[in-house]
C-alpha cells in the first residue's frame, strides 16, 4: 500500500519538479523569478489545442507548432518586457512577471472560455501491473522526461563552454561581457529554452490535471519544490519536487485530504523561514 | 487648521451630503464599491509602496475581514458595526505575525510566502464548511445600526464613505509624521535606518499589520455590500487584482489607491458588452503601467515624485 | 588610566574561507579620536560592522561603556549612543537631505502614534523642533543650502557630509566613520578635520574613524591602529605608527601592487 502510494506520488512530484526546473533555469540564467511561469505552462498546453482545433492540423503537428510558438513567446517576453525592465526595481520586475502570467491566463479565459478542455494523453493512461504495483505509462513518462531534461541541462551547464559562459554571465554581467559573452543573447536563449520547457510541461501535465485557464496556479507548488531545492540548483529542484509529491501524498493518505493542499504551502512558508537558502544551499550576507 | 484644509473639509462634507441627492442608488453602490476597494488598495500603499514589502496576502486579509464579521454576526450575534473593526484587529494581529517573516526574507521570497498565506487562508475558508459554508460560500447578515438595517448602496453609503475617509486621513497623517518617514526610510535602506535606532523588523511588521487592518475593514464593509461571501473571491488572483489597482493608481501615494479604485470599478461600466475581456484588460493595464509608468496614474498626475507624500513633514 | 569607552576584544570574523578579522583587540579611550588604517580588504569596514551589529563575530566580544554589545541588534546599539556612517553611503535617496537628518532624530521626536495619526496637540511644535535641529546639523556640516535637495541627487562629497549630519542627529556619544575623507578634495578634508575636532571639543564625542589617506588621520588622531589582512600589525601614536617598518611595508607593498595593476 505504502509502496503504491509512493510510486503514484512520484508523478505529482515529477510535475512539480518539471515546473521547478523552469524556474531555476530562468533564475540562474537571467536572475528573474518568473511568477507567471505556471501560466506559461498552461498556455503551452492550450497552444496545442489551438493548433489542433483552429488551425486544423493533426495532433503531432499541433505539438510541433505549439513548441515553436512557445519559443517565439519566450523571445517576445524577453524582448518586450524584460529588456526594458532590466534596470528596474526588483518589485517592478516581480509585478511584471505576475502581470505577464495574469495576462496569459485572462487571454485564455477570454478567448478559450473559462471551462476545462479535454487533452489527449501522449501515452496510455491504462495502468500496468508490475510486481504488485500499478504503474501508469503516461505518468512514468513524465518522470522519465524530467530526468532527461535534468540530465540535459546539467550536462549543458556543467560540461559545455557555452553553459559555463551562461553561468558566468549571470554571476557577473560586466565581467562576462568583458570576456566576450554576449549577455543579451544568452538571456534570450534562456527565455526561449525555459518557455519551451514550459510547453513540454504543459503537454505532459494537461491530461493529468484539468486543463483550464487556472491550471497554472499549481505553479506555486513548483515554487515550493524549487525553494526546497535551494532555488539555484537544478538537481535540487528535482529532488524538491519529488519530495514535495511524496509529502503531499503521505499527508493526504494518513492525515486528511483537506490538509493535502495546505501542506505544500505550509512547507513553502516553513522552508522560507527556517532555511531560506533551501535544503542544500549556503547563505550570503550583504556587504556594506 | 489652515485655510486650505478648512476649504477641503467643507467641500468634502458638502459633497458627501450632496451626492445622495445627485446619484441613483446603483451609482451610490458604486461609490461604496470604489471606497472599499480604495481602502483595500490603501493597505498595499502602506506595506508595499511606503514600507517596500511586497504583499500578495491582501485578498486573504479581505477574506478574514468579510468572513470574520459575517461569522461573528451569524454565530454570536455580534452586529457588523462591531464585528468589522474586531475582525480588522484580528487581521492586524495576523498581519503583525506575518510581518515577522520579513526578518528572514524579502523580495521574491516574501512574495512567495505571502502568496502561500493567501492560498492557506482560502483553503481554510473552503474546508471549514461548518462555519464558512465551504465552497458554496455564505450569505452575509445585513448591517444594522440603531435598529435599522442598511441594505442598499444608498444606505451603506453613510457608513462606508465616512469610514473610508477617516482611515485615509489617518494614514495620510501618519505618512506625514516621523513614523511615516521611518517607514519610507526602511524601504530605502534597512541597514541605514537600523543604524539610526529604528527597529526595522517592528516597523515592517507594523506595516503588515496596518495593511491587514485596512484590507480586513475593507473586506468587512465589502461583505454587506455584496451580501454574499464566495471563497473564490479571496485567492491569489484577487491579491494580484488588488496589487494591480494599487500599481495602476500609483503605489506611491494614498491618492493612487483612490484613483486605481475608480479606474478598476468604472472600467466594467464602459466595457459592458465585453465582460469576458475584463480580466485581460486589467492584466494588460497592470503590465503596461509597471513597464511604462511604474509610478502609476498618481505619478503621472502629480508630476513631482510622490516622495512628497512620505518624506514630507507637514509644512 | 581611564576605562576605555569602546573595547574590542579578540574579535574574529570569517566569510566562508576568508578570514576578515583575526583576533583583533582595540580600546578606544573616551574623548579620543582613534583611527584605523590599513590597505584594501584589511577588515576595517568589517570591524565597524561588527561593532554596530550588522555582522556577527565568530569569536570575541565588544563592550561599550561597560555593556556587552555582542547579542544586540543594530538599532539597540544605536540607542546606546553609537552612530555611524557607511563607506559607500547608505542615504535614503528618495528623501530630501533635511528628511534624512530628521530620520536620525526619529527617536527624539517627542510625539506618539496617536498624535501622529491625528496631527493633534503638539504635533506641529514637535515637527518644527525636529526640523530646526536637523537644519542646525546641516549647517554644522556645511550643506544647509541643499536641505531641500533629494539626497540621491547630491554630489558624493555632500552625501558624505549628509551622512555625518544624520549620524549626529541620533545624539550619539561615539561616532564610527567609515572612510569619511574618501573622494574629498584637500580643502574639504581640511573642513572635515575641523568639524571632527570641533565635535569632540564641544560635544565630548569619541570618534573612531577609518581612513585610507594617512595624512588626514595622522593630523587629527590621538591614536592609530593599523590592520592588514585581518590582523593588527601596529598601534600607537601617529608618529610611532608612521615610522613602523611593518606599516611601511604594508602600504608600499600595496602601492607597488597598484602601480603594476594600473
Ligand atoms: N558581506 C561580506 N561577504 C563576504 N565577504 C566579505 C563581506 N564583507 C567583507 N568581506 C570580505 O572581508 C574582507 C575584509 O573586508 P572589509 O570590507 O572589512 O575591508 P576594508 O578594510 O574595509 O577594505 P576597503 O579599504 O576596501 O574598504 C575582504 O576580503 C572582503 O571581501
Ligand atoms: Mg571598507
Amino acid at each position: 500500500m505504502l509502496a503504491q502510494l509512493l510510486v503514484s506520488s512520484l508523478t505529482a512530484g515529477a510535475v512539480y519538479a518539471l515546473i521547478a526546473l523552469g524556474f531555476v533555469l530562468l533564475h540562474n540564467g537571467t536572475g528573474v523569478v518568473h511568477f507567471g511561469y505556471g501560466d506559461q505552462v498552461t498556455f503551452g498546453a492550450y497552444l496545442v489545442l489551438i493548433a489542433q482545433n483552429f488551425v486544423g492540423v493533426p495532433f503531432s503537428a499541433a505539438i510541433m507548432m505549439a513548441l515553436l510558438a512557445s519559443m517565439a513567446l519566450g523571445a517576445a517576453i524577453y524582448a518586450v518586457f524584460m529588456v526594458p525592465l532590466r534596470n528596474a526595481s526588483l518589485l517592478a520586475r516581480l509585478i511584471a512577471t505576475l502581470a505577464i502570467g495574469t495576462a496569459l491566463r485572462e487571454w485564455l479565459r477570454a478567448f478559450m472560455g473559462p471551462n476545462a478542455w479535454p487533452f489527449p494523453f501522449l501515452l496510455s493512461p491504462a495502468p500496468v501491473e508490475v510486481g504488485g504495483l500499478m504503474l501508469v505509462p503516461a505518468n512514468l513518462a513524465i518522470i522519465g522526461v524530467v530526468l532527461v531534461i535534468l540530465a540535459g541541462l546539467y550536462l549543458f551547464f556543467e560540461k559545455t563552454l557555452q553553459g559555463k559562459a551562461i553561468l558566468a554571465a549571470c554571476e557577473n554581467r560586466t565581467g562576462a561581457s568583458l570576456i566576450g559573452v554576449r549577455v543579451s543573447r544568452v538571456f534570450l536563449v534562456i527565455w526561449v529554452v525555459a518557455s519551451l520547457l514550459a510547453t513540454v510541461a504543459g503537454i505532459l501535465v494537461a491530461p493529468l490535471l484539468t486543463l483550464s485557464p487556472d491550471m497554472g496556479l499549481i505553479a506555486i507548488k513548483g515554487f515550493t519544490a524549487a525553494v526546497l531545492g535551494g532555488f539555484s540548483s537544478l538537481p535540487g529542484a528535482v529532488v524538491g519536487g519529488l519530495l514535495l509529491g511524496v509529502l503531499e501524498a503521505l499527508t493526504g493518505a494518513y492525515i486528511s485530504t483537506a490538509l493535502k493542499d495546505m501542506i505544500s504551502y505550509a512547507i513553502l512558508i516553513a522552508v522560507i523561514l527556517v532555511r531560506p537558502q533551501g535544503l542544500f544551499g549556503g547563505l550570503a550576507l550583504k556587504k556594506v | 487648521m489652515t485655510g486650505k484644509t478648512l476649504l477641503f473639509a467643507v467641500t468634502g462634507i458638502g459633497l458627501f451630503f450632496a451626492l445622495p441627492h445627485m446619484l441613483a442608488d446603483f451609482q451610490l453602490f458604486q461609490v461604496c464599491l470604489i471606497a472599499v476597494t480604495a481602502l483595500i488598495a490603501l493597505g498595499l500603499t502602506v506595506v508595499t509602496g511606503l514600507a517596500g514589502q511586497v504583499s500578495l496576502a491582501q485578498a486573504a486579509f479581505v477574506g478574514i475581514g468579510g468572513y470574520g464579521a459575517a461569522i461573528l454576526a451569524t454565530r454570536w450575534g455580534v452586529p457588523l458595526w462591531a464585528g468589522i473593526p474586531l475582525s480588522g484587529i484580528v487581521a492586524a494581529m495576523a498581519g503583525f505575525v506575518l510581518g515577522q517573516v520579513t526578518l528572514r526574507v524579502s523580495g521574491h521570497y516574501l512574495a512567495l510566502a505571502t502568496m502561500a498565506v493567501t492560498a492557506i487562508v482560502q483553503l481554510a475558508f473552503i474546508h471549514m464548511d461548518d462555519i464558512t459554508g465551504g465552497a458554496a460560500g455564505m450569505p452575509v447578515p445585513s448591517f444594522e445600526i440603531g435598529g435599522r438595517a442598511l441594505t442598499s448602496g444608498g444606505e451603506l453609503y453613510y457608513v462606508i464613505v465616512p469610514t473610508t475617509a477617516v482611515l485615509f486621513l489617518i494614514v495620510g497623517n501618519i505618512i506625514r509624521s516621523r513614523f511615516g518617514r521611518a517607514f519610507a526610510a526602511t524601504r530605502q535602506s534597512e541597514i541605514a535606518v537600523a543604524a539610526m535606532g529604528v527597529d526595522v523588523l517592528r516597523y515592517k511588521a507594523l506595516a503588515f499589520a496596518g495593511s491587514a487592518f485596512l484590507g480586513a475593514v475593507g473586506g468587512g464593509l465589502l461583505a454587506p455590500l455584496a451580501s454574499y461571501l464566495d471563497p473564490m473571491q479571496f485567492g491569489i488572483p484577487q491579491s494580484i487584482y488588488y496589487m494591480a489597482i494599487a500599481v495602476v493608481g500609483g503605489l506611491r501615494s494614498p491618492a493612487g489607491a483612490i484613483i486605481g479604485a475608480v479606474v478598476f470599478i468604472l472600467i466594467p461600466e464602459f466595457l459592458q458588452a465585453f465582460q469576458s475581456y475584463l480580466g485581460l484588460v486589467f492584466a494588460l493595464l497592470l503590465l503596461g503601467f509597471i513597464v511604462l509608468w511604474p509610478n502609476g496614474l498618481s505619478g503621472l498626475i502629480f508630476r513631482r515624485p510622490g516622495a512628497r507624500w512620505w518624506g514630507g513633514a507637514a509644512r | 588610566m581611564t576605562a576605555p569607552l569602546l573595547s574590542i576584544q579578540d574579535i574574529g570574523v570569517r566569510f566562508g574561507g576568508i578570514v576578515a578579522l583575526d583576533g583583533i583587540n582595540i580600546d578606544v579611550e573616551p574623548g579620543a579620536i582613534h583611527a584605523i588604517i590599513g590597505p584594501n580588504g584589511a577588515g576595517k569596514s568589517t570591524l565597524i560592522n561588527v561593532v554596530t551589529g550588522i555582522y556577527t563575530a565568530g569569536q570575541g566580544s565588544v563592550t561599550f561603556a561597560g555593556q556587552t554589545l555582542n547579542r544586540l541588534k543594530p538599532h539597540d546599539i544605536c540607542r546606546l549612543g553609537i552612530a555611524r556612517t557607511f563607506q559607500n553611503t547608505e542615504l535614503f535617496g528618495e528623501m530630501t537631505a533635511l528628511e534624512n537628518v530628521m530620520i536620525g532624530a526619529h527617536r527624539s521626536g517627542g510625539y506618539g502614534p496617536f498624535v501622529a495619526a491625528t496631527h493633534g496637540f503638539g504635533f506641529a511644535a514637535a515637527e518644527s523642533r525636529m526640523r530646526a535641529e536637523a537644519m542646525d546639523l546641516l549647517e554644522l556640516v556645511g550643506i544647509a543650502e541643499d536641505a531641500a535637495m533629494l539626497a540621491g541627487a547630491l554630489p558624493f562629497g555632500k552625501q558624505r557630509r549628509l551622512e555625518l549630519a544624520r549620524a549626529l542627529a541620533t545624539r550619539p556619544r561615539m561616532l564610527l566613520l567609515d572612510e569619511p575623507a574618501a573622494g574629498l578634495r584637500a580643502a574639504e578634508i581640511e573642513a572635515l578635520n575641523n568639524i571632527l575636532l570641533d565635535l569632540r571639543a564641544r560635544r565630548g564625542l569619541t570618534i573612531l574613524l577609518i581612513d585610507h589617506v594617512m595624512a588626514l588621520v595622522l593630523k587629527i588622531s590621538d591614536r592609530v591602529t593599523v590592520l592588514n589582512f585581518g590582523r593588527k600589525i601596529a598601534e600607537g601614536l601617529p608618529a610611532e605608527v608612521r615610522a613602523n617598518p611593518d606599516v611601511i611595508k604594508a602600504y608600499l607593498g600595496e602601492r607597488a601592487a597598484n602601480a603594476i595593476a594600473s
